[in-house]
This record gives C-alpha cells, sequence and structure tokens, in this order.
C-alpha cells in the first residue's frame, strides 16, 4: 500500500478488510510487525482497536520490548495466514530484521502461502527498492527483493519522494517499478500485478518506466474501488459473535 | 534513571569532569520510545547538564540536529544508552553507521554508558534473553571481553552465559541490577552500586568448570547514608 490502513485512515477500513479476504482461511491468523516505528503502543493498541473486532486472530511481535510470551519468531511467524507490517523507517526496519533473521524467515513464509502486506516501508520493503526517508532527505534503499523492481509510496501525501524516485528510475540506479498515491494498493500473485485495489476514488498508481534517453515514462493506472471505501459501513463485528471469539481464543484474540 | 534513585546518573556525569556536560541518550534499543526519553530528560535535566536525544526512527524530526549526527555525537561530555533489544539496537546502529561514530567518540574519551542491552553493547560478546532462549550476541567490541546482565534475577540466563563460556566465549563480567561496572580504556577501574547488595562478578571458564570471582562492589549511597545519619 502506498498509504492506508487502520493506522492511515483510521475511518476507512476498505483496504484493512481487502488484506484479511485475502486469506487461505476465513477467520485468519494475523500478526503486525510495528517494527518500522520501533513498536509504538500506541499503533499496536490501533491495530488490536481495528482487528480485535473483525473475522481473524489478529496478534503483534514486538523486536524491541519484551513480551510476556516468548516465541521462536520461525515458529510464530510461519503459523501465520497473514504478517502485516507498519511503517515507519525502512532503513531500520531491514537492518532489524536481518539482525533477527527475519528476513529469511518471511521469505520462508512467502513461499509458504502466508499473505504479506503492508504499507509505507511495509510496502516498500518487499520489493529490490524503495525509497526511504529514514536519514531526512529521500533516497532510494535497498529491499528484501521478494517482488521484482522498485516501489515508491506516499506519491501523493509526501510529493518529496517522486523527484529522487523519477531520477534514480531514470539513471538506472534504480529498476522500473511503482509509485502509489495514499490509499492505493497493489496485489501481487507470486511475482506477478494482479491487481491495483484502493480505498479512495482519487487514488491512482503509476508505472514508471525509464527510456533511452534517459527520462522516464509514467504511467497513471486506475485501481479497482473497493466496496467499503470512503466512509461505507466496514464489516465490523456484532458483541455476540465478539463474545464468542473472545471466549474461543481468549481476550483480543490471542492463541494458545 | 532508576525512580527515586540518582546515585549511578550523579557517577556518570562526575566521571566526564566537566561541570555542566553535555549528555546524549541513545533510546534505539527501545525503538526511541517516547516515555523512555521522557524519563531521561527528567533525569538529567538542564539544571546539571546540557542534555539532548537521537531518534533513529524519527530522524526527519530529530531534536534540531540536522542531518549530522556523527558531529553531534562526537561533540558530546556523556552517551547514555538506554535498555530494550540489544539485537535491535545494534541493527539500527549499524544501518546509520553508529558503530563506527561511537568507536571515534570512545577514542575521543567521551564517557560511554548504558544498562542493560545499553551495558551488552560495548563488550566483544553478550548474552541477551530477549526472545526466547537466551542466546550469544556480537557486540562493538570495545571491550573485549563478555557480558550478562540482570545476573541476579533471571536464573536461566546466568545458566545459558555458564553453558556459552563453556562453548568457548570470551570471559567477561557479569552485574546485578543496580551494580555499574567503570572500564578506563579496556581495564575495569572499579565497580560501583546505586544498592548496597548489588554484585558484579569475573566469570571465567578454568580447567572445565565455570568459575566466579565476587568484585568489591562501593555502594555510591554509602557517603549520604552517613551524613544523613
Amino acid at each position: 500500500m502506498g498509504g492506508g490502513g487502520f493506522t492511515a485512515e483510521p475511518s476507512n477500513p476498505a483496504l484493512d478488510d481487502y488484506i484479511l479476504s485475502l486469506a487461505r482461511r476465513r477467520e485468519p491468523r494475523i500478526l503486525f510487525l510495528p517494527t518500522a516505528s520501533g513498536d509504538p503502543n500506541a499503533q499496536i493498541a490501533a491495530f488490536r482497536g481495528t482487528f480485535g473486532d473483525r473475522a481473524c486472530r489478529p496478534r503483534h511481535l514486538s523486536l524491541f520490548r519484551l513480551e510476556r510470551e516468548q516465541d521462536d519468531l520461525r515458529a510464530l511467524i510461519l503459523a501465520q495466514d497473514i504478517v502485516y507490517v507498519g511503517g515507519g523507517s525502512m532503513r531500520n526496519l531491514l537492518a532489524i530484521w536481518r539482525e533477527h533473521g527475519l528476513d529469511r524467515i518471511l521469505r520462508e513464509a512467502w513461499e509458504d502461502g502466508v499473505v504479506l502486506a503492508g504499507l509505507s516501508a511495509g510496502g516498500m520493503c518487499w520489493f529490490e527498492h524503495g525509497i526511504t526517508c529514514s536519514t531526512g532527505r529521500p533516497a532510494p534503499v535497498r529491499g528484501l527483493g521478494f517482488l521484482p523492481g522498485s516501489f515508491s509510496v506516499h506519491y501523493d501525501g509526501d510529493p518529496t519522494r517522486r523527484p529522487v524516485f523519477l531520477d534514480a528510475i531514470a539513471r538506472g540506479a534504480m529498476p522500473d517499478g511503482y509509485g502509489a498515491d495514499d490509499g492505493a494498493g497493489l496485489l501481487f500473485e507470486g511475482r506477478t500485478l494482479a491487481r491495483i485495489v484502493s480505498s479512495r476514488p482519487a487514488a491512482r498508481a503509476y508505472r514508471v518506466e525509464a527510456r533511452a534517453d534517459a527520462e522516464v515514462d509514467e504511467t497513471a493506472l486506475k485501481p479497482i474501488l473497493l466496496a467499503g471505501a470512503a466512509g461505507a459501513a466496514g464489516r465490523s463485528v456484532p458483541a455476540d459473535i465478539r463474545e464468542f471469539r473472545a471466549a474461543r481464543y481468549g481476550a483480543g484474540g490471542r492463541r494458545r | 534513571m532508576e525512580a527515586g534513585n540518582s546515585l549511578l546518573d550523579d557517577f556518570v556525569l562526575g566521571l566526564t569532569g566537566v561541570e555542566r556536560p553535555k549528555v546524549c541518550f541513545l533510546p534505539s534499543a527501545s525503538g526511541d520510545a517516547d516515555h523512555y526519553v521522557v524519563r531521561f530528560y527528567r533525569a538529567f535535566s538542564t539544571v546539571r547538564c546540557e542534555p539532548s536525544h537521537v531518534s533513529l526512527f524519527r530522524r526527519d524530526k530529530g531534536a534540531g540536529l540536522g542531518a549530522d549526527l556523527a558531529s553531534h555525537l562526537l561533540a558530546q561530555d556523556l552517551i547514555y544508552v538506554g535498555g530494550g533489544s540489544v539485537v535491535s539496537l545494534l541493527g539500527v546502529w549499524r544501518a546509520h553507521g553508529l558503530d563506527d561514530v561511537l568507536r571515534r567518540c570512545w577514542e575521543r574519551g567521551i564517557v560511554l554508558c548504558g544498562l542493560s542491552a545499553g551495558s551488552l553493547c560495548w563488550f566483544g560478546e553478550a548474552v541477551t534473553a530477549f526472545h526466547g532462549p537466551p542466546q550469544r550476541v556480537t557486540g562493538l567490541g570495545l571491550l573485549p571481553y563478555s557480558n550478562c546482565v540482570h545476573y541476579d534475577g533471571e536464573q536461566e540466563r546466568r545458566e545459558a552465559y555458564h553453558r556459552f563460556l563453556a562453548a568457548g566465549m570470551a570471559p567477561g563480567y557479569a552485574a546485578s541490577d543496580g551494580a555499574a561496572l567503570h572500564f578506563r580504556g579496556g581495564s575495569l577501574a572499579r565497580v560501583v552500586s546505586s544498592r548496597p547488595q548489588a554484585a558484579a562478578y569475573w566469570v571465567e571458564e578454568v580447567r572445565s568448570a565455570v568459575s566466579e570471582v565476587a568484585l568489591p562492589v562501593r555502594w555510591l549511597g554509602e557517603s549520604r547514608a552517613l551524613t544523613a545519619a
């Protein structure tokens, strides 16, 4: 996602509901990784607030704070149906993941069919390259490279990234790729772009390709506007169902 | 930054030999947690030092430091590293080149200190128990020993440390909560503490058995207690 979901547009659940719908199970296990922002409590609480009420079993993983339950990282991640990565510093995100060996574990999860999702840094990390503002100014940075090409986010919301992105592609410093406005999401199946969706009518994605004359072609791509986008009622769960889930999985849907 | 006990904070400020030292807090190991930054500014108030902090997660919105992290750190008298995950800490530092900058700070004579992960990071090797069972981690290596913290509180950590030493980890120092190891260059100068019962040990493998030698600890509250009496 170029931006969107519960941390960026808390009153618009369209993209989050769409992510849930991609899972292989009706009540998927969804793990939130707030690493790129340093695991702030506010983000974790917002995740619980959004996904605690939905048809799923939400959980988060902090790499900074000691949790009561200690886990084998690999077993925890491979048991998920969805891994949802929050925004923040892409440089920090990847450095911390590598230090904990999460880069390898996430690749294994992806190959195993786990849905990998995220916004901003959490969207760019899956590509070969992204544009990070981790050191103040926008600059190209390498990602995990599960998906081919490059990806730049907040195309409309943070216009300082776009010129750096276009320039890097024009110079050949980064491979051809995609840009996305806040509210636009790219769905890849394997390494192939399958669909572009959005939670806002005006949100666009862009295909950016280098030309022989050291310029770039930038083509706007119109997403499918998701049902429930921009203000329509979300799939909120009735109180009795919520109670049933709490009894089944424990408060907040924690997995035992 | 212990609640209601400033003995170790006073001690590290005193080591700078400067009346109003420049002190920079690095909360990286906690993911730059806001509440931790607030605690730092409470403990190290502008009354007795010039405090600042560096956030590596919000560098664009940093405390007026601009982009030049290195020159800010090199201008400090004291650098204080907070606790959290040492593995995450080292990852973020390396991504921003701070491993190299901190070595230069150390060579320049800037006092480097910290607790928990902020202690482990300076050593060649350390024991961390952040996710799951205790594991070995490679630190910055300014001090050519191993380090284990929370030595009184967590039995599993102590056992793991002994196991690692038997498996070839460099000998080193273990400290309980409240105990502080003070090194000058690469040598231990003394051990001080903020609590009367705090302990520190030199731990090494000798002839296939792990030996633990208790080190003399000076309680920093003693002189105050006498004055108060």
